[in-house]
């Protein structure tokens, strides 16, 4: 059903971090991963949220885990019986995390092999992080090639995200490695919401980037359909069309190396956007 | 909203004289951490000869002995002793980090005080200093400037130990600048910029677009509540006038 992309990168390592919880990552990480792999590309997404198994659940296969990412890089299980494909995109893997222990249980070497491993057979390796700045989040960002900051227009989340924008230029291989190019980071502005922008509730778009001094990514509205798609457990670019779907297949393209002009969803007259979510809601 | 300012360091009446402030102050102190725990003949030799090499740099600097890696160095004629020659070699010995329930109390005894962990850098410092002062005694301290060309986001902390530090780029809210000379930033300034560290009261503080958190210069400071509404978003420079801090937009 998908062909496979021919101008396919080797084993591109994408984290998808923020520092602050609560903003959208895992389903930013599901969105984007189930996205690449609509576009035709070998794509894994790996859970390092330890302890809190969440990604397994918006992808929808929660109930197919037998390892987990923990039981493979203690050498319980071997990976690919570790990986779930996905049912629905045969070019897509899930590796769960576990729900029992703690992110001790992941340890540099272990997850270097791992993401080796996988480098082998797929284009593109989607980090999904933790939030905060320990140990999971630290070893999600470490060995990426670029990162997605995921970050909502409120001035907490934006200054966690600076922090951690900091760190993926300071605490990561690509930082210590002398010579190597730096971590290509983006921001991902979730939960947009022009009608509070309008009320002076959130910041603009501009004053986000501003602080953050990074290129935007994409602009995803805040929208029912990304609530509803993760409640049944499908990545909202997979589920029927929607302005969050279409703004996260956008920000797909643009990481993939397309130029595709900026929308903003929800820039659009209410009557037709509350139409287009009376539609798909 | 300057009298405020004024007020809470001083804590002065408008009208009695001001008898004393409150300053904030940064101060380099060396650590001796200690990895003996019987300070012998050999280990007073192997430091004058350590002291030796930069004189200039041991010569009266403030000293914290750290007892980290000697929690069985309990004895107290030992300990006193050890204090004492450190004193007699002008080392100002005047406080004990990482000491245990004992060693505390003889320390407390000696009139030294009791520290936490500090912040400790492993001794680069001492290190430029050896080269420069062994090359040219007596000579003024060299300057270092720091120029930063990205942005500094938060919870970094930069730091210009002996110069000036220029930031090409926004500091972003949480983030720490600290210079022993001026700071320029070419860009906003959201988080916290302290000048003349080391006391300098001519240091100044420079900024495009002024929203900090704090400024300070030489330990007098100013909270972002306390920046008039004029130089709030405006090319601001901050000074001493007169052990006052002032801030003035720049055309």
């Amino acid at each position: 059903m998908t062909q496979t992309n021919d101008n396919a990168p080797m084993g591109r390592i994408i984290v998808i971090t923020s520092g602050k919880g609560g903003v959208g990552k895992t389903t930013s990480a599901a969105a984007i991963s189930a996205g690449l792999a609509k576009q035709g590309y070998k794509t894994v997404v790996i859970d390092f949220d330890v302890g809190l198994r969440n990604l397994d659940m918006i992808m929808g296969c929660e109930r197919r885990v037998v390892f987990d990412f923990i039981n493979v890089i203690q050498g319980d299980a071997k990976l690919k019986q570790a990986l779930i494909k996905d049912k629905r995109l045969e070019n897509l893997a899930v590796l769960p995390t576990s729900q029992t222990r703690d992110k001790d249980a992941l340890t540099r070497e272990g997850v270097e092999a791992v993401l080796n491993e996988l480098k082998q057979d797929y284009d593109y390796i989607v980090c999904d992080s933790p939030a905060g700045i320990e140990r999971g989040a630290h070893l999600a960002m470490y060995f990426a090639d670029e990162a997605v900051v995921v970050t909502n227009p409120e001035v907490s989340s934006v200054r966690d995200s600076d922090r951690v924008l900091g760190l993926l230029s300071s605490k990561t291989k690509r930082a210590e490695t002398e010579g190597a190019e730096p971590i290509k980071a983006q921001v991902l502005l979730t939960r947009h919401d022009q009608g509070r922008i309008d009320k002076g509730e959130m910041m603009t778009v501009e004053d986000v980037l501003e602080i953050l001094a990074v290129p935007l990514l994409g602009i995803i509205p805040e929208s029912q359909a990304v609530l509803r798609a993760s409640n049944t457990g499908t990545p909202v670019t997979l589920d029927d069309p929607s302005a969050a779907g279409r703004a996260y297949e956008d920000a797909v393209a643009r990481l993939t190396g397309e130029d595709v002009e900026m929308r903003v969803a929800s820039d659009r007259r209410p009557g037709l956007l509350q139409r287009m979510f009376g539609r798909t809601a | 909203m300057q009298q405020r300012a004024t007020e809470r360091r001083g804590g002065r009446s408008l009208v009695a004289p001001r008898s004393f402030q409150v300053r904030g102050r940064f101060l380099t102190a060396i650590a001796l951490r200690l990895e003996n725990e019987t300070p012998d003949e050999a280990f007073f030799d192997a430091l004058d000869s350590h002291v030796q090499l930069t004189p200039k740099f041991f010569y009266e600097a403030p000293l914290v002995v750290d007892f980290e890696k000697v929690p069985g160095l309990v004895d107290e004629a030992a300990l006193r002793d050890l204090i004492g020659e450190l004193r007699k070699r002008k080392l100002m010995v005047f406080a004990a980090q990482n000491a245990n329930a004992a060693q505390r109390e003889v320390a407390l005894a000696m009139g030294l005080v009791a520290i936490g962990g500090g912040r400790e850098a492993p001794l680069p410092s001492e290190k430029s200093d050896r080269g420069r002062r062994v090359d040219a005694p007596g000579k003024a301290p060299k300057t270092e400037n720091l120029v930063i060309t990205e942005p500094v986001r938060s919870g970094q902390m930069i730091v210009a130990e002996r110069g000036d530090l220029t930031v090409i780029g926004s500091v972003a809210s949480g983030a720490e600048l600290v210079a022993a000379g001026s700071i320029h930033v070419y860009g906003t300034l959201r988080g916290r910029a302290m000048a003349g560290v080391h006391g300098d009261e001519t240091a100044r503080i420079f900024c495009q677009k002024l929203d900090a958190e704090l400024v300070a210069i030489a330990g007098l400071y100013r909270t972002n509540e306390n920046i008039e509404d004029a130089h709030r978003n405006a090319r601001v420079q901050v000074f001493l006038d007169k052990e006052r801090l002032r801030m003035e937009t720049l055309g």
